[in-house]
């Protein structure tokens, strides 16, 4: 192989690896469902830590940690959708992700696994009823016999109350 | 900071050993020198430490540590420092402008130039400055004619001036015009219900209303100013640069705007509160006097929204309860007597935050409220502390305006 054929090779490598990272989720458990994060947002993964409380912000932020000199507010997803809340055990994990620009750590049960998922296995989430009409919900992933819930992860920083489609909390 | 920036002359001389880096590396080399003074002071104080033996070896070896953190602190501080000489060049420019526009002659002086600032601070500045010169240019000084009717020289001074004293920087403006109009500014400072009619504030604090958004009392809206808009622009800037704005004029002599702001904008001297749950830090430049209220010196007003006040000597300073701000769900408030009062200045006006408990004094690293925390009122950004604990800086005026 000349050496522009090797760097082309690498270029496409390259190309080919992005395509990867637009379809892999990953994925976490509130309750009994799962639901996925487009992996290319998330930062970072780390284990419970002190929370310092912070005023003025809604109810299902409960505060900021110090992640190596970054400030990071932490968003309680349970609270964040409604659902009632569940003391942190050593299973709970941060989700540390980029959204806009800015950092915000999402408090999930646990963490289960990174999948790639083709967007022909993910069913689009229109029409799954909820009034909300931008949904929290981008679609329905499809992984052998589950089915993971993946979120569209702007709208969680959103100030829009959320209200989650009845036929996912059902 | 005694930072002194290199003149032309110094660069010229060691023209070999200058670099140039990119202003991005300096942030990246400031926030290490952050989170290094943050580990360092988190190795010292960690609650694993023996207390019981002698510590006076590690004693002199921490003191030594932290000396040389503050010293590395200040010298990266300073790597971002440039002259303010920068702004002003540009506004040099602007001045022909400005004579054509309103057809006067002015001369501008400079005086120090090379005095240091913050890049980040520096680069902010121009607008806001802009537009104190233009209000210079259009409404302080005369039109010729004027001016040699009352038998001053023909081409109207500006002077432009900057000096460090302590850890600011002073910009003020000036100009050998007509000065303020008392009765004209008082005039409409009234009619917009900012004084009642029979208020005779003192000048100081009645040149302050024209900063006022969409305050002018230009009978003209000319191309210069006049909008009441710049000074929007300039309140904004100096708020953001945790800056203040004086205003100093003798009538038929002159106007002086004065802008002092902070030299650097990455550490900053706090004092640490905590209140409920939450810790807050204030700039000690904010605090007027932490006082621990008895009982008499305590009032409460139930008329209209439950306000409290508190008698220091002889005047009232109305409270500003945090957990009522915020709105934190508190049904019943410590009495004030059982508080720590903290009385801060808010521009002219005080107010007294009562918190449960005041901490301690530190150098912190100030980092901006983005995303959700965006939201966050009252608020200069989130301070880092020694402790690895963070704790939400509070701006004293917006707190004190946002009460009512």
């Amino acid at each position: 192989m000349t050496k522009d054929q090797a760097m082309l090779a690498e270029a496409e490598n390259l190309l080919h690896d992005d395509d990867n990272i637009d379809n892999m989720y990953l994925t976490f458990a509130i309750g009994d469902e799962t639901y996925g994060v487009p992996i290319a947002v998330v930062t970072e993964i780390v284990g419970m830590q002190r929370i310092m409380t912070v005023p003025d912000v809604p109810r299902y932020i409960k505060g900021v940690i110090n992640l190596r000199g970054k400030v990071i507010p932490l968003m309680d997803v349970r609270l964040r959708f409604k659902l009632e809340e569940r003391a942190y055990d050593d299973r709970t994990v941060i989700i540390v992700l980029e959204l806009s620009g800015s950092p915000v750590g999402l408090i999930v049960d646990r963490v289960s696994e990174v999948l790639e998922i083709a967007d022909d296995h993910i069913d689009s989430a229109r029409g799954m009823g909820g009034g909300e009409s931008q949904g929290l919900v981008q679609g329905l992933g499809r992984v052998g016999e589950n089915v993971a819930i993946i979120l569209n992860s702007e709208m969680l920083v959103s100030d829009v109350e959320l209200s989650m489609p009845e036929a996912v909390s059902a | 900071m005694s930072a002194e920036v290199e003149t032309v002359a110094d660069k010229q001389a060691t023209a070999g050993a200058l670099l140039r880096v990119s202003s991005q590396k300096i942030s990246r080399l400031m926030d290490l020198v952050g989170e290094l003074s943050l580990s360092v002071s988190e190795t010292v104080n960690s609650p694993d430490l023996d207390h019981t033996g002698d510590r006076t070896q590690f004693e002199a070896a921490a003191h030594r540590l932290n000396m040389i953190v503050r010293e590395v602190q200040d010298a990266a501080t300073e790597l971002r420092l440039v002259p303010v000489d920068e702004v002003f060049k540009r506004l040099k420019r602007m001045i022909r402008e400005m004579e054509r526009q309103t057809g006067k002659r002015i001369t501008l002086e400079v005086n120090g130039a090379d005095t240091a600032i913050d890049k980040m601070v520096a680069d902010r500045l121009y607008d806001p400055l802009l537009h104190v010169l233009r209000n210079s240019a259009d409404h302080g000084l005369e039109q010729t004619e004027e001016r040699i009717a009352v038998g001053k020289p023909e081409k109207g001074v500006i002077t432009l001036s900057a000096a460090q004293v302590g850890s600011e920087v002073q910009i003020v403006v000036g100009d050998d015009g007509r000065g303020l109009n008392r009765e004209k500014i008082l005039g409409i400072a009234r009619k917009r219900g900012l004084y009642g009619p029979d208020e005779e504030p003192t000048n100081s604090k009645l040149w302050k209303v024209i900063f006022e958004p969409g305050f002018s009392t230009a009978e003209k809206v000319s191309n210069l100013s006049g909008r009441g808009v710049g000074m929007d622009v300039l309140n904004t800037t100096m708020r953001d640069l945790r800056g203040r704005i004086a205003v100093d004029s003798t009538e038929g002599v002159g106007t002086q705007v004065s802008l002092h702001i902070p030299v650097s904008l990455a550490f900053l001297d706090c004092i640490l509160l905590r209140q409920g749950t939450h810790l807050f830090a204030v700039p000690v430049e904010d605090i007027f006097e932490i006082v621990k209220p008895d009982a008499e010196s305590c009032m409460s007003i139930s008329a209209g929204s439950r306000s409290e006040m508190l008698r220091l000597r002889e005047s009232h300073v109305p409270v500003c309860r945090l957990e009522h701000f915020y709105g934190d769900t508190l049904p019943d408030l410590a009495p004030l007597s059982d508080t720590v009062v903290i009385v801060l200045k808010a521009g002219s006006r005080l107010i007294a935050v009562p918190v449960d408990e005041v901490l301690d004094r530190q150098q912190v690293v100030m980092k901006p409220l983005s995303g959700v925390l965006a939201q966050v009122r009252a608020s200069w950004g989130c301070a880092l502390l020694g402790t690895g604990e963070v704790a939400l800086v509070l701006d004293a005026e917006r707190l004190a305006a946002g009460e009512r």
